[in-house]
C-alpha cells in the first residue's frame, strides 16, 4: 500500500493488448453505425429524403426521429437534447439520421444519398450575442457575502475589467464509441466508452422505450475521457442502440476523429467581468464576478459547470465581500460539456486575473499579492459559500515552493534579461490551487462496489467507477490488497457492468476513489468479519485452550492469524473452502456516502465539499516578441496529494493534467466561422500539447506528510486539480509580453495565449509605448 | 507485372492479392485492424497528426541492411510496403528463455509509468523502437523528435521521455538482431521478382514503376494519374475525404529518384529522397533547409514524405518552397522526351499550380552551394512549434556589399495563394543601406505584395504583422547579431 505499482494495465498497453471497445471481436453480423448531422447552426428541417440511401445494397437500416420507439431524448438533467433533431435543428453536428450498414464505406456512400431540405434561421454564435438576445439556458445564479457594493465604494482603488476564456476540445485518442449487441426478448447489452455506464444505462433505456433491467452497459477502459464521456457518451450508445435494436444485429459506432470533435461538446467558453476594490497593499476588499458561461445549445450538464465556476471564483482567496452572478447562455453551438475541472478553471482564471492585474496596478510581483490574500489557517478561512477551509496547506506549499524553486532570485534575472534584451522577454509567475472534492450536487456522493471470493481465495473486484487511463482500478487493486491483507495477484478488478453495481454515479469531480475505494473497502469489511467469524470458530474447534475471538483474527501477508494465538493461523487461500463448507457468502456488496455534506444551491450557502485539494506552481517562459513564440524554460509543481496511494500515478495526474491545462492556455484554440461550423475539427489545425511543448525543466514533487483524514487510507482525489496549475505558466507569457511595454501599461490578453494573441497584445503595447 | 504485393510481416512473408477485401488504396491501418491479430495499432486521427497507427518499416538499404523507421500506417497504402518487412507493437514482446519477456522500450514505458489510458501507448512504443534501433544513446532532442508525431493526452510526455532515455542503451540490439539476416533473406526472395507492382480492379488502377524510364513511359500514358511517393498528403483524400482514386502512379520504388549527388557547388537532391533523408544531408551543407526540414511534420511524416511531392503540391504554405527559394533552387523535370530544368521562382504559378506539365515529373532539385557571404535563414511561424503546418513562414537571402544591399530574397509562405516573394520590399532595399531604419520602412512594403486570408490557423492581422516582423528578425540576426536565447534546433530562430 502507498506504493508506486504500474498501472494495472500497463503491461497490455504496452503489447498492444489492451481491448478497447473498438478492438472487440464481433461475429461477421457486425454493422457500421453512421451519424447524419446537421450541417446548420439553426434551420428548420423542411424534409429529409431516405429511400434512396435505404435502397442502397448493404444499408440494413436508416433511421430518424420518427423511427424512435422511446423517447426521442437524451438530456442527462433537463430533457431538452432530442436524440435525433425533430422539426429543428440547432447546431451544425446535430444528429438528425442514422444508419447501419456493412461497412463504413457503404454507411458513407448511403449518407451522401441522403437529401435534407433546410430553411436557414439566425443563428447566436457567441456569449456577447447571447446576453444582447437574452438567450439563457436557465435564470442567473448568484453567490454573496459581505456587501461588495458598500466595499467598492470604500476601497482605495477599484479595477474594472472582463477576460474570456476559450473552449476546450476533449481529444480523448479514443473517440466516441459503442457496440450494442442484442439479446433475447428485448435484452440489449452495449459496450460504451462511458464515463457514466449507469446513465447510459437510462438513456439507452428511455430512447428505446424499455426497462432499465434489459440494458447492461459495460466498460473495461477508455482510450481517454477527461470528461467528454461523461454524458456525451450516451448520444453515441443511444444511436448504436437504436440502429441495433432495429436491425437485431450487433452495431459499432466508431466517430471519425473530425466527426467526434464537430458534434460533441467542449469545455465552456466564458467571459468573466469584474470590478475589485483593493488597499495601497493589494489586500482585496470587494469583488464583484459576473460570469457568462456559453453552453451550446442545450443544457447539459451546463448548470453544475457553472455552480462549480462560481464556487471556484475565489481561487485561494479570502474575500471578505464579494459577489458572484452566474449564467449560462444558450447559443447554436454543440451543448458544451464537462471538461477536466468542470467550470473550476474558468472561476479561477477570472480570479487569478483580478490578482494578477492587482499586482500590476500597484507595481509588485504576483506572488506577494496572491500570499497576502491567501485563506488563513485560523481566521479569514471560511469562504463565499460559508464553507471553513480546513487543513489548508496553501502557505505550507507557498513557502516550500517558492524556496525550492528560487523565485525571487529567478524574478530578478527575469528583469535583469529584459533590460538587456528587445526582441525576446521572459516572464515568471506563481499560482496556486485550491479545488474542491465532490460532486456538488450532493446525493450524487455515493458508490456501490460487489466483492466476490472464489473457493480458490482469488478476488473479483466490482465497483461502479470507470478506468480511463487515471488508474483507477489499479487505486482500487490496491485498496482491496491492503484491506485483504493479501497480494495484488490474487485480486483482479472487473469491467465496469451496470448487473454488477447498479445505479451508480459517473466517475467524475476527481472523486473515482474517494468514493468507490471506500465502497469497496465496505463491501472487504462484511467480508473479512464473515470471514473471522467462520475461522474464529474453525481455530477454536482444533485447538484447547480459549477460544479465537473474530476480533482478534488478522489478515495480513495473504495469511489469517488470530493475534492472541499466532500459531493459529491459515493461508487465506485455504480458508475459503472453509467458509463456503460453513454455508456463509464470499460475496459482499459496498455501499458509501459522503459524510457531512451538504448546501443551499438556492442560497449559495453550505459545505458542498468533503475537503479540498491544493496545488502550487512557478512558472517561467520565453518569448519571442517578434513572432509570438513562446517556450517553457522551466516549471516546478508542489502538489497536495494527501498520502498518496501511488506516488508514480499521482505524479501522472499531476503532470499530464499541468500540460493539458498548458494546452487550453495556449495553443488549443477552438474556432467557428459566422456560419457556426467548426473550423478546428482535426488535429492538422487543433493543437494539443507535443513533446515539444512541455517545460525544458519539468520538476513535480508531492507535499509530504500532509494526510487527509476525510478519504480513503488518508489520500486525497487528484484528477482534476492539477489542470489548473497551468494558470503559472498562462500569467508568465502575460508577465513577459508586459515587459515590453516595461510593466508601464496593462496588456491585453485573453485565454488561451496563442501566438496570435501574444503577438498582438505586444503590437499593441509598442504602440502605446510610442505614443 | 506482377498483381500481388508481398512484404514480411509476423517473420513470414504474406502476399496479397486485390481480389478481396482490399484495394491498392486500403491503408495499412486498415488492413491491419482487419485482422485477428494486429488491433494493437490504432486509428487516432486518420492524417498523421498523432501518431497512434505508428508502425515499424524494416527496409534493405543500398547495402542490403535493414533500416528502421516509423511510418504512420494511417497514411499508407498496401502497395507501399510491397518489400519492405512491417513490424507492429504485437511482434516485440518475445519468449527468452521460454518465458514472454518485453522489449527493453517496453518494459521502461511499463516502469517509467510510461502510459495511461494506453490508447496512444502502442504508436508510441513503435516511435521508441525505431529510435532503438537507430540511435544509442539518443540524446534529448533527438527522443523528442523520434516522439513529435506521437500525441499523448494523458501523461505530459515527461515518463515517456524518461523511458526512452533508459531503454536506448543498448546499441540496439534485440530479438530483431538476431532475426535480421532471415528477414533479410526474406525480403531479398520478394525483390528476386523484379517485375513492376501493377494493379487493376474494378475501380482503380495503381503502378508502382521500379525505373526510371518505367516511370517516365507510364507518366507519359497517364497523364492524368495522380502522382504518389510518400502519399502524406494524398492519402488524406481517402482516409478523410473518403474519395476512391482512380488512377496513381507510385513512385515510392524508384531508387534513381533518391539519388544526392554534389558537384559543381551544386547539391543535388532526388525528388524522390524522404524529407529525413534530405535533412540528413542538409544538416552541414544547408542549415536553413535543415531547420526548414526539422519543424517540418513529424519523423513518421517526413521518413515517407519527398521533396518532389512538396514541390508538386505547390500548397499556398509549402514549408520547403519559401526556403528553396531563398536558395535559388532549381527544379528538373523529366518526360520520354528529354529533361528541362526551371528556377523555383518560375516554378510555382498560383494556387496549387506548378509549371510541371502533365506528362513530366519532378526528379531532381538542385542549389548551388550558398556563397559564404551569403546570409541564409528560415523562419516558421505556427501555433505549435513542431508538426504545426505553418501560419506564415519565410526563406531569406541576404548578400551584402559592405553594409549595403547587394541582393535580397524575400519568400514568404502563407501569405496568398502561392508561395511567392515580396517583391516591393526587395526592390526597396536593393542597394540601401542594411540597417533598422531602412528595414522597418520595408517593413511597411511587405504587406503590399501579400493579401493573406483569416483561417483556422490564424487571422489575416496577426500573418501581415508577423510577416512584417520576420524581416525585423532577420536585420536583428544579421546587422545586430542578436542571437537567440532558443535552442539552436528550434528552426523558428
Amino acid at each position: 500500500m502507498n506504493k508506486s505499482i504500474p498501472h494495472d494495465s500497463a503491461i497490455k498497453h504496452v503489447s498492444g493488448e489492451s481491448v478497447y471497445i473498438d478492438d472487440m471481436l464481433v461475429n461477421a453480423q457486425l454493422l457500421h453505425g453512421r451519424v447524419v448531422y446537421s450541417k446548420h447552426a439553426h434551420a428548420r428541417v423542411l424534409s429529409i429524403e431516405l429511400s434512396a440511401a435505404k435502397a442502397l445494397p448493404g444499408v440494413l437500416s436508416v433511421l430518424y426521429s420518427a423511427d424512435i420507439p422511446g423517447h426521442n431524448q437524451m438530456g442527462p438533467v433537463i430533457h431538452d437534447e432530442p436524440c435525433l433533431a425533430v422539426d429543428q435543428v440547432h447546431c451544425v453536428g446535430q444528429a438528425l439520421v442514422l444508419i447501419a450498414a456493412v461497412s463504413e464505406e457503404i454507411a458513407i456512400q448511403a449518407e451522401a444519398l441522403i437529401k435534407i431540405e433546410y430553411e436557414e434561421l439566425p443563428a447566436i454564435l457567441d456569449i456577447r450575442s447571447a446576453i444582447e438576445q437574452n438567450s439563457f439556458l436557465a435564470p442567473p445564479r448568484f453567490m454573496k457575502r459581505g456587501d461588495a457594493d458598500a466595499a467598492l465604494k470604500t476601497a482605495m482603488h477599484v479595477i474594472k475589467g472582463e477576460i474570456e476564456t476559450g473552449a476546450q476540445e476533449h481529444w480523448y485518442l479514443e473517440t466516441q464509441t459503442c457496440l450494442c449487441i442484442p439479446g433475447e426478448d428485448k435484452e440489449i447489452t452495449a459496450y460504451s466508452s462511458t464515463q457514466h455506464p449507469s446513465e447510459t444505462q437510462a438513456i439507452i433505456a428511455e430512447v428505446l422505450g424499455i426497462a432499465k433491467n434489459e440494458v447492461v452497459v459495460e466498460i473495461r477502459r477508455m482510450g481517454g475521457a477527461f470528461g467528454g464521456k461523461e454524458t456525451q457518451a450516451n448520444w453515441i450508445a443511444a444511436w448504436c442502440a437504436l440502429l441495433c435494436q432495429a436491425t437485431k444485429r450487433p452495431v459499432k459506432i466508431r466517430l471519425f476523429r473530425d466527426d467526434d470533435q464537430i458534434i460533441t461538446g467542449k469545455r465552456h467558453p466564458y467571459l468573466i467581468k469584474y470590478e475589485v476594490g483593493f488597499d495601497e497593499c493589494g489586500k482585496i476588499s470587494a469583488l464583484k464576478f459576473e460570469q457568462n458561461a456559453d453552453g451550446g445549445y442545450a443544457t447539459d450538464l451546463s448548470m453544475a459547470i457553472l455552480e462549480r465556476a462560481m464556487l471556484h471564483a475565489d481561487s485561494s482567496y479570502f474575500i471578505p465581500n464579494m459577489h458572484v452572478t452566474g449564467r449560462a447562455c444558450r447559443t447554436n453551438l454543440p451543448s458544451n460539456t464537462a471538461f477536466r475541472g468542470f467550470g473550476g478553471p474558468q472561476g479561477m482564471a477570472g480570479m487569478e486575473t483580478v490578482i494578477d492585474r492587482i499586482a500590476r496596478f500597484l507595481k509588485k510581483d504576483g506572488a506577494e499579492i496572491r500570499k497576502l490574500n491567501f485563506y488563513g489557517t485560523e481566521t479569514n478561512n471560511i469562504t463565499h459559500y460559508g464553507q471553513e477551509v480546513e487543513l489548508n496547506r496553501l502557505h505550507i506549499l507557498y513557502d516550500q515552493l517558492m524556496a525550492s524553486s528560487d523565485y525571487l532570485e529567478r524574478r530578478k534575472s527575469v528583469n535583469t534579461f529584459n533590460a538587456k534584451h528587445e526582441f525576446y522577454k521572459k516572464g515568471i509567475a506563481l499560482t496556486p490551487v485550491k479545488f474542491g472534492i465532490s460532486f456538488t450536487t450532493s446525493f450524487l456522493n455515493q458508490a456501490g462496489a460487489l466483492v466476490n471470493i472464489y473457493k480458490d481465495g482469488t478476488v473479483l473486484v466490482n465497483h461502479g467507477g470507470t478506468e480511463m487511463g487515471q488508474g483507477l482500478n489499479t487505486k482500487i487493486l490496491q485498496i482491496a490488497a491492503a484491506e485483504l491483507g493479501i497480494s495484488t495477484s490474487f485480486i483482479k478488478v472487473n469491467a465496469t457492468n451496470t448487473s454488477k453495481v447498479p445505479n451508480t454515479s459517473a466517475t467524475a469531480a476527481s472523486a473515482g476513489t474517494d468514493l468507490n475505494g471506500m465502497a469497496v473497502k465496505v463491501a472487504i469489511d462484511i467480508l473479512k468479519g464473515r470471514i473471522a467469524e467462520v475461522m474464529a470458530s474453525e481455530f477454536s474447534k482444533k485447538s484447547t485452550g480459549e477460544p479465537s475471538l473474530a476480533a482478534d483474527l488478522v489478515f495480513s501477508d495473504d495469511v489469517i492469524t488470530d493475534s492472541k494465538y499466532p500459531d493459529r493461523n491459515i493461508a487465506f487461500a485455504d480458508a475459503m473452502p472453509l467458509v463456503h463448507f460453513n454455508q456463509v457468502s464470499l460475496s459482499a456488496a459496498g455501499f458509501y456516502r459522503t459524510p457531512d455534506i451538504g448546501w443551499d444551491k438556492a442560497t449559495g450557502w453550505g459545505k458542498p465539499f468533503n475537503y479540498f485539494a491544493f496545488g502550487m506552481c512557478v512558472s517561467e517562459v520565453l518569448v519571442d516578441t517578434l513572432t509570438g513564440f513562446h517556450k517553457n524554460l522551466r516549471t516546478d509543481i508542489l502538489h497536495d496529494v494527501g498520502d498518496s496511494i501511488n506516488p508514480g500515478l499521482d505524479i501522472g495526474q499531476v503532470e499530464g493534467g499541468y500540460i493539458q491545462g498548458v494546452g487550453w492556455c495556449t495553443t488549443e484554440e477552438v474556432k467557428w466561422n459566422a456560419n457556426g461550423h467548426l473550423l478546428n475539427h482535426s488535429p492538422d489545425t487543433y493543437k494539443i500539447p507535443s513533446v515539444q511543448d512541455i517545460p525544458a525543466d519539468f520538476r513535480t514533487h508531492l507535499l509530504q506528510s500532509a494526510p487527509n483524514p476525510r478519504a480513503i487510507r488518508k489520500s486525497k482525489a487528484v484528477a482534476e486539480p492539477p489542470l489548473m496549475l497551468a494558470f503559472a505558466t498562462w500569467l508568465a507569457i502575460k508577465d513577459a509580453v508586459s515587459a515590453v511595454g516595461n510593466h508601464a501599461f496593462e496588456p491585453e490578453f485573453k485565454l488561451p495565449a496563442t501566438n496570435e494573441v501574444i503577438l498582438l497584445s505586444i503590437e499593441g503595447l509598442r504602440k502605446k509605448t510610442k505614443s | 507485372m506482377q498483381d500481388t504485393i508481398s512484404f514480411v510481416l509476423d517473420g513470414k512473408i504474406q502476399r496479397l492479392d486485390f481480389k478481396g477485401a482490399y484495394t491498392p488504396t486500403t491503408t495499412v491501418l486498415n488492413y491491419l485492424r482487419a485482422g485477428l491479430s494486429h488491433k494493437g495499432v490504432k486509428e487516432g486521427c486518420a492524417e498523421g497528426d498523432c501518431g497512434a497507427c505508428t508502425v515499424v518499416i524494416a527496409d534493405l538499404d543500398g547495402a542490403n541492411k535493414l533500416r528502421y523507421q516509423a511510418w504512420d500506417s494511417c497514411l499508407i497504402f498496401l502497395p507501399m510496403i510491397h518489400g519492405k518487412q512491417l513490424i507492429t507493437v504485437e511482434n516485440l514482446k518475445h519468449k527468452m528463455n521460454g518465458i514472454e519477456a518485453l522489449h527493453p522500450v517496453q518494459e521502461n514505458m511499463v516502469n517509467c509509468n510510461g502510459s495511461q489510458c494506453g490508447y496512444c501507448t502502442p504508436g508510441i512504443v513503435m516511435s521508441l523502437f525505431a529510435l532503438y534501433k537507430t540511435e544509442a544513446r539518443p540524446t534529448h532532442a533527438s527522443i523528442e523528435d523520434a516522439l513529435t508525431g506521437n500525441l499523448c493526452r494523458c501523461t505530459g510526455y515527461k515518463p515517456i521521455i524518461e523511458a526512452a532515455a533508459k531503454a536506448c542503451v543498448h546499441d540496439g540490439r534485440d530479438q530483431f538482431t538476431d532475426q535480421e539476416q532471415d528477414i533479410i533473406h526474406l525480403l531479398l526472395e520478394i525483390r528476386a521478382d523484379e517485375k513492376p507492382v501493377s494493379v487493376h480492379t474494378g475501380a482503380q488502377s495503381y503502378f508502382q514503376p521500379l525505373t526510371r524510364t518505367q516511370a517516365l513511359e507510364s507518366r507519359n500514358k497517364k497523364q492524368e494519374a495522380i502522382l504518389i511517393s510518400g502519399a502524406s498528403d494524398i492519402a488524406l483524400r481517402v482516409t478523410k475525404r473518403h474519395e476512391i482514386l482512380s488512377e496513381i502512379i507510385d513512385l515510392s520504388h524508384v531508387e534513381e529518384f533518391k539519388q544526392f549527388s554534389t558537384e559543381n557547388n551544386r547539391m543535388t537532391f532526388g525528388a524522390g529522397m524522404s524529407l529525413e533523408d534530405v535533412r540528413k544531408h542538409a544538416k552541414n551543407l544547408l542549415p536553413a533547409l535543415y531547420d526548414a526540414l526539422s519543424v517540418f511534420g513529424s519523423r513518421q511524416i517526413r521518413s515517407v514524405a519527398t521533396l518532389g511531392g512538396n514541390l508538386g503540391s505547390a500548397s499556398p504554405i509549402g514549408d520547403t518552397l519559401p526556403v528553396l527559394m531563398a536558395y535559388d533552387a532549381s527544379i528538373t523535370l523529366e518526360s520520354v522526351q528529354g529533361e528541362r530544368t526551371v528556377n523555383i521562382n518560375n516554378f510555382i504559378l498560383g494556387y496549387r499550380k506548378t509549371d510541371r506539365k502533365p506528362h513530366e515529373l519532378i526528379t531532381r532539385v538542385s542549389i548551388p552551394k550558398p556563397r559564404k557571404q551569403t546570409l541564409l535563414k528560415f523562419y516558421k511561424v505556427s501555433k505549435r512549434k513542431d508538426l504545426d503546418i505553418s501560419t506564415v513562414s519565410a526563406g531569406f537571402s541576404l548578400a551584402l556589399d559592405e553594409d549595403k544591399v547587394k541582393s535580397i530574397t524575400l519568400a514568404y509562405g502563407g501569405m496568398a495563394a502561392l508561395t511567392k516573394r515580396a517583391s516591393a520590399a526587395e526592390a526597396f532595399l536593393t542597394g540601401k543601406k542594411w540597417e533598422r531604419r531602412v528595414v522597418e520602412q520595408a517593413m511597411e512594403l511587405i504587406i503590399q505584395d501579400f493579401t493573406p486570408i483569416s483561417d483556422a490557423r490564424s487571422g489575416a492581422v496577426f500573418r501581415s504583422l508577423a510577416a512584417k516582423n520576420l524581416l525585423l528578425k532577420f536585420w536583428s540576426e544579421t546587422a545586430a547579431a542578436v542571437s537567440s536565447p532558443f535552442s539552436d534546433s528550434d528552426g523558428t530562430g
